[in-house]
């Protein structure tokens, strides 16, 4: 994988860290998947996988930002510049604490690494619901990166795999979310504050 | 096919089929519908249950199959909670007041939802590909996660949405092992197999991070700390018969594909590493666990953080291994799943007895219900490892096994905090069972109270016969089998 490719797909990634808007993030981590898509063209199962996939959830996840219009953006407690700089931190960490994948490329291990460190920064630091659905996206999108770049050429399985399970995840996440807005008018986790010992 | 195998397809079918037909079937018809299914899948997996464990040396194993004693045991166990839980589902569905959907259709989405979980647990246990494995464990995440929210209350939203997120990162870090596994192993899926596995070149690097990935990932699903935030929130806001379930099925099961990992992957990681992983995240789990032991909780909340102890003590014994450790981890999970479950169920007639319990730790119910004081009193007494509960033995098997094994610095400590976690639930059975009521409290009548009566002499039968089982199994073929593979 050329270096330019991987860190198109970083810069992307960064991209959903750090945006304001949902639709923006979600279009964001579908221009991910059609890419990683494109680049699986040698492997029409696996090419196929991720486009569909990229696809059936990227239109339901606008589907639902166009039901559940947030009065004002959910506040997610930390700057976009300070989430941009948790990320690339936690990127450059794990690049530095893991060593090689054994992948068939170097780039494309780090790139691994960073969408996964994206992820988790984009769970831990955004609040709103539908960006905490978008940080599970974008490890998978990882995922399917490093299932692109098996000296093997077992991706396909995999892609199906990963496809099928965020599918899955992501629309009963999307049932959580709808609740979550009906009960408090925003489909803010910060709300759901409760369950504490 | 061979006969075992096609129990073992059985085992999953049927309550496959119950999904499809409570998804379909009249609204009048869902509950009977419901009991016969549930009872010929138990059935299914009963059948599964002895026919391994009566033939311990026999095992069949496919590239997609693996229907051996430590599955036998994890179908029986899926089979007997789930036949419970729906014999119990009545009772909780008539205190239903509000669900994610309507009214209407309320028992229709339940009893398809479990059905469709249990169907999906008993197919991890007998999966033999850990790529199977995890795509069906990630399945259980989403269709569980709708049950935890059941109810639809802001509380059951919160639970059942740190479930869904927390467990999803966790086993899409687990994931990333297992793409690591198949660029090592090589050959596509089949690679994945646990035969295959268990041929994967030793001393490489990747392999060892793709263990130590695997293993972090499928704890977030397990519960074990540090990873383990979800599981009393998701415990105590389900549904009880689906807490059922969750505590005593579905973590043991997860439990399993990360011991048939360990024991894939020890030529290659190296014994010693495999285990220490698992004794790590054991005893870690232990001391999170033991001060919410320690803590008045209310009673669901209690049996959770119960939870993250036993699977702590699981994760101890399968990393000791030998026949004396594994021997209890046989009876610990068994016996965990029966006096767990019951926990939960007693919980239906106790919410409305006394509806406070779910949010606050009851004091004294032996004074105004006392056959559900009994009921709960079998249920924490055999958690805390009263004797005779099978769970005394199965600890101090473990604990013997970690002498045996020769780790008695880590044996000693585990013995240290068990007896810890052993005083604070004994404090919490006193307590709920002849302490002082909170002030304030109305009590009313118990649902559901005939139901868990029976349940709770069936549970205290079984009980008795594990703790029988606990002194024979240690010399046995079934312990001597399970300890000969992890070698």
């Amino acid at each position: 994988m050329s270096g330019a490719l991987a860190w198109f797909l970083v810069a992307l990634g960064l991209g959903v860290v750090v945006a304001r808007r949902r639709s923006l993030a979600v279009a964001l981590v579908t221009g991910q998947a059609l890419v990683l898509a494109v680049r699986a063209h040698s492997e029409p199962g696996a090419a196929a996988a991720l486009a569909v996939r990229a696809l059936v959830l990227g239109l339901l996840l606008l589907l639902v930002v166009s039901r559940t219009r947030e009065p004002r953006p959910v506040r997610s407690g930390v700057a976009p510049l300070l989430r941009g700089g948790f990320a690339v931190t936690l990127a450059l960490a794990f690049t530095w604490l893991v060593p090689t994948l054994g992948l068939a490329s170097r780039n494309a291990e780090r790139g691994v690494l960073a969408l996964i460190a994206f992820g988790l920064v984009a769970v831990a630091t955004r609040t709103a619901t539908l960006f905490q659905v978008l940080g599970i996206v974008l490890v998978e999108n990882g995922l399917a990166l490093a299932a692109l770049q098996l000296h093997t050429g077992s991706s396909a399985a995999i892609e199906l795999g990963v496809a099928f399970d965020l599918t899955l995840i992501a629309t009963v996440a999307v049932v959580f979310h709808e609740r979550i807005f009906a009960e408090f008018g925003a489909g803010d986790a910060g709300a759901l504050r409760s369950l504490r010992d | 096919m061979t006969s075992r195998e096609v129990l073992a397809v059985a085992a999953v079918a049927l309550p496959a089929l119950a999904a499809v037909g409570s998804a379909v079937a009249p609204r009048r018809a869902v509950g009977a519908l419901a009991t016969g299914g549930a009872t010929l899948a138990a059935v299914a997996a009963g059948a599964v249950a002895v026919e391994t464990l009566g033939r311990p040396g026999t095992t069949a194993v496919s590239a997609w199959l693996v229907v051996d004693p430590a599955a036998g045991i994890l179908v029986g166990v899926i089979g007997a909670v789930g036949l419970a839980s729906v014999v119990v589902s009545p009772s909780y569905l008539s205190t239903v007041t509000r669900s994610l959907v309507r009214e209407s259709r309320i028992p229709r989405f339940y009893y398809s939802l479990l059905f469709a979980f249990w169907a999906i647990l008993a197919a991890v246990p007998v999966i033999g590909n850990l790529g199977g494995a995890w795509l069906l464990v990630e399945a259980t995440t989403a269709v569980s996660a709708l049950l935890v929210g059941f109810s639809g209350t802001p509380r059951a939203l919160e639970a059942g949405w740190k479930y869904l997120i927390l467990t999803s990162l966790g086993l899409g870090i687990a994931l990333l092992g297992v793409v690591l596994l198949a660029a090592t192993a090589g050959g596509g899926l089949d690679a994945l197999s646990w035969q295959a596995l268990a041929r994967v070149p030793a001393g490489g690097q990747t392999v060892l991070i793709a263990y130590l990935l695997l293993l972090a990932g499928l704890a977030a699903k397990i519960g074990w700390a540090p990873v383990h935030n979800w599981l009393p929130d998701a415990h105590s806001e389900a549904p009880a018969p689906v807490s059922a379930l969750l505590s005593a099925a579905l973590l043991p099961t997860v439990l399993l594909v990360a011991w048939r990992s360990s024991r894939a992957l020890a030529p290659a990681v190296g014994t010693a590493t495999a285990h220490a992983v698992l004794v790590g995240f054991g005893l870690l789990s232990l001391a999170v666990a033991v001060p919410f032991l320690w803590r008045p909780l209310p009673w669901k909340r209690l049996l959770a953080y119960s939870s993250l102890e036993h699977m702590g003590v699981i994760a101890l014994g399968l990393g000791f291994g030998g026949p004396l450790a594994l021997a209890g981890v046989v009876v610990h999970i068994a016996g965990h799943a029966a006096a767990k479950a019951l926990g939960f169920y007693a919980a239906v007639p106790l919410l409305s007895h006394e509806p406070r319990a779910g949010r606050h730790a009851v004091g004294g119910v032996a004074r105004t219900e006392p056959a559900l004081a009994a009921t709960m009193g079998i249920s924490l007494g055999a958690l805390a490892g009263l004797p005779p509960s099978p769970l005394f033995f199965s600890e101090v098997l473990i604990i013997a096994g970690g002498f045996a094994a020769g780790r008695p610095w880590t044996a000693a400590a585990s013995a240290l905090l068990l007896s810890l976690g052993f005083l604070g639930l004994a404090h919490a059975l006193l307590d709920t069972l002849a302490g002082r009521a909170r002030h304030g409290t109305q009590r009313g009548r118990s649902d559901g109270m005939r139901t868990v009566t029976i349940l709770a002499a069936v549970t205290a039968a079984s009980l008795l016969a594990l703790t029988v089982a606990a002194f024979w199994l240690p010399g046995s073929e079934l312990a001597h089998n399970l300890a000969a593979e992890l070698r």
